[in-house]
């Protein structure tokens, strides 16, 4: 059997991000099908699934990372949860919008709302868990990802991490250093 | 999605590619680096203002609602707007100072350079004023006219409207705005006003910091239009004048001399120097001697004033450049690119800056005062010709593109032209015309380029569908330059986009006005300065119908729009009562008050509104139903 590759995720470099905020605006957009000024003219209420958070000096954005042995599918009661061709779903059919995904989740990137189209009433708020799904509606014909937050970022912090070549790449690097180190002590 | 076409301008297409294959960057390379530009910028709601900033309202509502200290996003966004409003009208009004004192000095004696071109004018203008011209000494009516404009920068008594304003509106609108308190008595001071009233901790009721702003626009209106009336009667009122647009007009066998900036101070006698040295120029090789072209609204005022053809409006700017046939970019103020002095170590090319409060890097600086102007200007003229000695001629490449364009249409000559039909009663024919629907109404286009939009498309597009509507098009800036560049300033361009009515009149006006033909389908009405000539045509039709500006069929569009002058050019265009297109979405939609106030409540209060449509088709639409609106309301 093919070994399971691991899962993608975000990461933003805290020591490129500025705060800016222009990746919660992308994220809101981009789950919303329309543009910012449509969005904001209408006072359409809408939710990023990334949130920047400020710590000390640090500053940097936060979402989920789509754990390979993710906390929130193995609380959920529903099951709503699952993993699923490289990424951790979320059915929200299933989920009755209890928040014990929420309240597990070690990053806080699980977030419990309604959307804007989802009009509530005295039976039910119609909230439902939401978080990063690395755009997976704008994934192109060709396969290839489009997050909406990577391409708002204005210095490049944020990046798609495809775990397996960041690996590779640092066994590399590190790698070099080591030979280089051992062939100067040989000299 | 398909990418969007940088500009419709064919000498631009011609020479993007060669940017692109030399490794020279242009403003439209630095847009897309810019992009993404950041959301909240783009809706106005970031505030800093104060260093306990920056702030930011969330938009969607999830995040904080109000700044530190309390502001809201609609305090925010109309802070912002009006400080832009003060930016502009600071801009323009020093443009208007500057001529203003240059006319001092000519009427004192002390700028040998200057005389006074247009001594009718400059009395009609001291009638005006109520300055009783008659019987005085042209220098003594020179002098007293300066200072009078010059009242409109000083005046302390806030009771007091700026002259400029007061005499040059209806009566009903001057009533109606000094009634709304807006009405400016001193461009400096209201300026002030602005900066001091968004300070931290002052005004922050959203509609009374925009009425702030609507008297800052007034302003921008007064400096504007002193500024004009001025510069007539130093340097000549325009005429009608035929002459060329496009990169096409550069000489490879000449000096190539390119003014670019807005004040005609400069230009005029840059001008005057280099006729006197075209032989030193042959002798230097240039076998054509001086050429000079405009870029921008200098431009605009040399080729209203002179018929010097027109090279290129601001997004292409550093396209001349390109070309590697401009020898010195003479600028002064207002919309020069500081990227056009590392884009000219690419090449021979000097730029020279003129003014000491606006030096850019790289830049040979040769500082230009009144009284030693003949000097200045000789030495620039040096330097393009010493620089023309260094041309590489492999490098040059001149787009093979220009359009004939027939300039000049100031609001003396339009009512010129209209006396050779009605020499007693010169406005009757326009308003007989207007009134009987063979045109429908009047359309002014103003404004920038922007990059955000395909340069020249959106102007372009707009006119074609009014004049199909028999509106009648005036033009100012860049639109202008937009328009001249695009073969829309012709009689040509008359015969083949203008509506049937529509070009019945303008072929009986260009007709007796001697022009053999019609007259052009756009008419050139100088800078962007010059909006004023518009609302002087205006506020005559509004005075012989006995109603103000806000029942006239007439719209304004800046479809292109980038500069904060150009954000204060609006603003005063919705005060004064005239519906007002943007294609821009403004920096202003993150409060829904700001936004309502602009497009709808002004209505009620001005008569004036903006509108905003990004798309020049509907834009087109929405302007012609404007109209048809005014119509409707005069009964006709």
């Amino acid at each position: 059997m093919e070994r399971a590759k691991e899962n993608f995720f975000i990461y933003a470099d805290p020591r490129k991000c500025l705060g800016c905020k222009n990746c919660e605006l992308a994220c809101a957009i981009a789950h919303a099908d329309c543009d910012l000024q449509t969005a904001v003219t209408q006072g359409l209420q809408l939710q990023p699934r990334n949130s920047v958070v400020q710590v000390d000096d640090m500053v940097m954005p936060i979402q989920c990372r789509q754990c390979e042995d993710a906390p929130c599918a193995l609380a959920c009661p529903t099951g709503a949860i699952y993993q699923e061709n490289g990424f951790v779903k979320i059915n929200e059919g299933n989920c009755v919008g209890c928040k014990v995904c929420a309240m597990v989740c070690p990053f806080g990137a699980i977030i419990v709302t309604k959307d804007i189209n989802d009009k509530g009433n005295h039976r039910t708020k119609k909230g439902k868990a939401r978080k990063c799904d690395l755009c997976f509606n704008r994934i192109q014909d060709n396969n290839e990802f489009s997050c909406a937050c990577v391409e708002a970022c204005p210095t490049k912090a944020i990046m798609l991490v495809d775990y397996e070549s960041y690996r590779k790449k640092l066994i590399e690097e590190r790698g070099k250093e080591l030979v280089r180190a051992h062939t100067k002590t040989t000299a | 999605m398909s990418k969007m076409n940088n500009t419709t301008d064919l000498a631009a297409n011609y020479l993007l590619p060669l940017a692109k294959k030399a490794g020279i960057e242009t403003a439209w390379d630095r847009f897309a680096a810019m992009k993404p530009q950041c959301g909240f910028g783009e809706l106005g709601v970031c505030c800093r203002i104060c260093w306990k900033g920056p702030c930011r309202i969330d938009p969607f509502g999830n995040g904080p609602q109000k700044g530190v200290c309390g502001a809201d996003a609609h305090t925010i966004v109309a802070r912002n707007l009006i400080r832009m409003i003060a930016a502009g009208a600071a801009a323009h009004s020093d443009h208007g100072r500057h001529v203003a004192l240059t006319l001092l000095e000519v009427g004192e004696g002390h700028a040998p350079a200057y005389r006074i071109k247009d001594e009718q004018k400059l009395r009609s203008i001291a009638e005006k004023l109520n300055l009783a011209p008659a019987g005085k000494d042209i220098k003594q009516v020179a002098k007293e006219v300066a200072l009078a404009s010059l009242e409109d920068f000083s005046r302390q008594n806030y009771s007091i409207p700026c002259n400029w304003a007061k005499e040059t509106m209806t009566a009903e609108r001057v009533d109606k705005l000094v009634e709304l308190g807006v009405m400016p008595h001193n461009i400096d001071a209201v300026i002030a006003e602005i900066m001091s009233r968004t300070h931290v901790g002052c005004d922050a009721d959203a509609v009374n910091v925009l009425l702030g702003g609507l008297k800052g626009a007034l302003a921008d209106y007064t400096g504007m239009y002193l500024s004009t009336e001025l510069s007539d009667v130093l340097f000549g009122t325009p005429e009608p004048v035929v002459t060329a647009a496009n990169l096409g007009v550069l000489k490879e066998d000449a000096v190539n001399i390119a003014v670019h900036g807005h004040n005609p101070i400069l230009s005029e006698i840059v001008c005057d120097v280099a006729l006197k040295m075209n032989e030193e120029a042959k002798k230097a090789g240039a076998k054509e001697g001086i050429n000079i072209v405009g870029i921008c609204c200098t431009g605009n005022e040399v080729m209203m004033r002179r018929g010097i053809p027109l090279a290129t409006n601001y997004l292409s700017q550093e396209l001349a450049l390109i070309t590697g046939a401009v020898d010195a970019m003479v600028v002064d103020v207002q919309c020069i690119m500081p990227a056009v002095t590392s884009l000219a170590e690419c090449f021979h090319t000097e730029v020279i800056t003129t003014v000491p409060v606006n030096k850019i890097t790289g830049a040979t600086h040769i500082e230009f005062h009144e009284d030693t102007a003949l000097d200045s200007a000789k030495k620039i003229v040096e330097l393009a010709i010493d620089a023309f000695k260094r041309r590489d001629n492999r490098k040059v490449n001149i787009p093979d593109y220009k359009q004939t364009a027939i300039a000049g249409f100031s609001a003396e000559a339009i009512i010129d032209a209209l006396s050779k039909l009605n020499a007693k009663d010169p406005l009757k024919p326009l308003i007989d015309n207007i009134v009987n629907g063979n045109i429908q109404g009047i359309a002014l286009f103003a404004g920038c380029n922007n990059p955000r939009v395909t340069q020249d498309n959106n102007f372009i597009t707009i006119a074609k569908e009014l004049a199909q509507n028999n509106v009648l098009m005036l033009a100012t800036g860049c639109g202008a330059g937009a328009f001249a560049k695009n073969g829309l300033m012709t009689q040509e361009a008359t015969e083949a986009y203008a509506g049937d009515s529509l070009k019945a009149v303008l072929t009986t006006i260009g007709k007796a006005a001697g022009l053999n033909g019609p007259l052009p389908l756009v008419l050139h009405m100088g800078s962007c300065v010059d909006n004023t000539r518009a609302v002087k045509v205006a506020v005559a039709i509004a005075n012989k119908l006995g109603v103000d500006l806000d029942k006239l069929p007439v719209v304004a569009s800046a479809p292109e729009l980038m500069a904060e002058k150009a954000v204060a050019i609006g603003t005063w265009a919705v005060t004064l009562g005239i519906p007002t297109h943007i294609g821009i979405v403004p920096q202003i939609m993150g409060s829904s008050v700001v936004a309502e106030f602009l497009t709808e409540k002004a209505r009620d209060l001005l008569g004036g509104y903006f509108i905003v449509e990004t798309n020049p088709e509907k834009a087109a639409a929405k302007l012609v139903a404007a109209i048809k609106e005014r119509r409707k309301g005069l009964g006709i």
